[in-house]
């Protein structure tokens, strides 16, 4: 359950020297007609009022209307202040405008565009009978004591059928992922199905290839690297996790593959789901370290997990208060990981991993890096289509100057200039500033 | 493990519950550790694991069981899961004969990830359902027969058989156990399972993370 979390895992005088993971669903007995609703939508959720630390209404307001203003003009303003766009999905979208902005951060409302008509007919079509089976057994269990999805025949589980089913058809040989049930789940409490659909597409083929497959083959590369990462930022944790055998895919996959739907007060989780479609996967990496430095960062509380069972433990049972939304995303932002460290190590561990690995090797590359990204993709899709039907799908080589030493700044162009050098480095973050009066087009990467 | 002294039992055996998605895993976890039956409880994406102590003659037993998700693309990433597990519930839903017919599949996953010396129990779920069946009883029991394993069928919902089938597999394993160690001169290390579990706490033995700060 996506609500506080922390309240609804058991507390520890209740089960003297027994441990348990199962989440909150089985405290409740379920919605009766006296339970409100919180603010979310969760039937006896926590949620009722703003926390502390929420900011005071004015603010909300001012942010609404920077919003207003960036969503207007969409492409000048992902041409131009991403900075900006970035910093705002940082302190949040207000709640309001996060059905108008995760699409357009996502590229959703681009591949809206693009494909008039084809949701329309993967809803009205007939599903593939094997996943059609599948997917009804979990509609009822995605946020089960969300007031949308309480009843079988409501809006809530029957736009989670749609927008499941869609996608096996959309992409039939990536099927249904049951992780994609609390993805579609929460897109679906902003947005109506078309563009929760379009989202669920994004977020599996751009944000995450090869997460959602047969062979979820990115999700353990992200595991190893993950490991390397906490290794190098947290080496005693790092230490501890390898002595208890504690490896990450015990406690990753649910992480990322849900975007942490599933382990984070409600308030938290859209905050997270903000900097991810602004920044792409390497917030779910900061997230993923913080989580664990909550967990397990002092000796002491190491010291209070001599075993396997009590340090996964740990890993669930941080004080709600810790997760609250304004001091955890702070958190989350002061993570020292930056793309290019990201990158670095993912190659590290992509030539690392064994050959013998059943499944397709990852594709890491195919992975973008947020909106950014994203809008610079679908810019240069854009003009293909737009140009001679020959385009070659070659990346063309800028003309060759002399390389310069690392750290000095590149040259940067236009848009799709700066998608094709990016072939040659990592992803590139800031704005092009090419309409500054300085004469030059360089630029800083950060 | 544990806080030493305030823990007070023997052994800790991992078991670990298989089969596929929807056959009622999760609920069985719960009915036997916390008694609760949930109709509405959530998709297991990750791992989930609860405990509970159960007495096996004189010796408490620390029964850690295991339960994941039973979709087949998960298999790619929860090999870790069968690590140590000393006890298996493989589990169908019989009232519907596709999650019954792949049986030999997870047999065959639990194979080749586990110790072969691993007790299995082939548990048919469901078994209030009764109206509904698609798998009869002796089909089954002899599947479980012909292929070494301990059999029952249960029900999370109404709890018939649950703690009958955690029970027995724990007895199962508690023997072998026993057995071993009479075989062998007495050592901390059990060889049913690998250093997470089976392993007696309180035997003096600290952990090294225990230790360094």
């Amino acid at each position: 359950m996506a609500q506080a979390l922390g309240e609804d895992l058991v507390q520890p005088s209740e089960l003297q020297d027994d441990s348990s993971s199962l989440g909150s669903d089985s405290e409740l007995s379920g919605p009766g007609p006296y339970r409100q609703a919180d603010r979310y939508g969760f039937i006896g959720g926590s949620s009722a009022e703003p926390g502390p630390g929420h900011p005071p209404a004015d603010l909300i307001r001012q942010r609404e209307m920077k919003w207003v203003e960036m969503t207007s003009h969409w492409e000048k303003t992902m041409s131009r202040r991403y900075k900006k766009v970035k910093m705002q999905c940082r302190k949040g979208i207000p709640s309001a405008l996060r059905a108008r902005c995760w699409p357009l951060l996502c590229g959703a409302h681009v591949c809206q565009k693009n494909s008039p008509g084809t949701y329309q007919k993967l809803a009205e079509a007939p599903g593939d009978p094997q996943w059609m089976e599948t997917i009804g057994r979990d509609l009822h269990r995605q946020f089960p004591l969300h007031e949308m999805f309480v009843s079988p025949q409501g809006h809530g589980q029957q736009g989670l059928l749609q927008v499941l089913k869609a996608y096996t058809l959309y992409r039939p040989e990536q099927g249904y992922c049951q992780a994609q049930g609390p993805v579609a789940a929460v897109l679906l409490m902003h947005l109506p199905p078309e563009e929760a659909f379009w989202c669920l597409v994004q977020i599996c083929e751009v944000y995450l290839p090869g997460y959602y497959g047969p062979h979820m083959e990115a999700v353990r590369l992200d595991a190893e690297v993950f490991m390397a990462l906490l290794r190098r930022q947290l080496p005693r944790v790092h230490k501890h996790l390898q002595q208890v055998g504690v490896g990450p895919l015990l406690y990753l996959p649910e992480w990322f593959l849900c975007l942490f739907a599933r382990s984070l007060p409600f308030p938290t989780v859209l905050r997270v789901w903000d900097a991810f479609l602004s920044e792409g996967a390497k917030v779910l990496f900061r997230v993923g370290l913080t989580l664990v430095r909550l967990a397990l960062g002092t000796a002491e509380q190491r010291g209070a997990c001599p075993g396997l069972l009590e340090t996964l433990g740990a890993l669930r049972a941080i004080p709600p208060t810790q997760l609250q939304e304004e001091v955890f995303m702070s958190q989350v932002h002061g993570v020292a990981l930056s793309e290019r460290d990201l990158q670095r190590e993912i190659r590290v561990q992509l030539a690392q991993l064994p050959e013998s690995a059943p499944g397709p090797p990852p594709q890491p590359q195919a992975r973008l890096a947020g909106a950014q990204a994203v809008f610079e993709a679908q810019q240069l899709a854009g003009a293909r289509r737009g140009a001679k039907p020959e385009v070659p799908r070659i990346v063309v080589q800028p003309p060759e100057e002399p390389r310069p030493p690392r750290r000095k700044p590149q040259t940067r162009g236009k848009t799709f200039h700066g998608l094709l050098t990016r072939a040659r480095g990592p992803p590139i973050e800031g704005p092009p500033r090419s309409h500054r009066g300085s004469a030059s087009f360089l630029d800083t990467r950060f | 493990m544990g806080n030493g002294t305030e823990e007070d039992y023997n052994f800790v055996f991992k078991v670990v519950l298989i089969g596929e998605s929807g056959v009622g895993k999760t609920n069985l976890l719960s009915r036997f550790t916390r008694n609760e039956f949930n109709h509405d409880s959530r998709t297991t994406i990750g791992v989930e694991f609860s405990t509970r102590t159960v007495m096996l003659g004189t010796a408490a037993v620390k029964a850690q069981i295991w339960d994941t998700a039973g979709l087949e693309r998960y298999r790619a990433i929860t090999s870790a899961y069968y690590r140590g597990g000393v006890g298996a519930l493989l589990v169908f839903d019989l009232t519907k004969h596709q999650t019954y017919a792949v049986v030999e599949r997870w047999l065959k996953e639990l194979y080749d990830h586990a110790e072969a010396t691993i007790v299995v129990m082939l548990v048919g779920n469901k078994s209030d359902l009764s109206q509904a069946r698609e798998v009869p009883t002796e089909e089954a029991r002899m599947f479980a027969e012909n292929n070494g394993l301990l059999f029952l069928e249960t029900s999370a919902l109404d709890s018939t058989n649950v703690e009958l089938a955690f029970e027995t597999v724990l007895k199962e394993i508690f023997a072998k156990v026993s057995k071993q160690r009479q075989n062998s001169t007495r050592t901390n290390a059990i060889t049913l399972g690998s250093a997470q579990a089976g392993q007696e706490p309180g035997s003096g033995e600290k952990r090294a993370c225990c230790i360094s700060l």
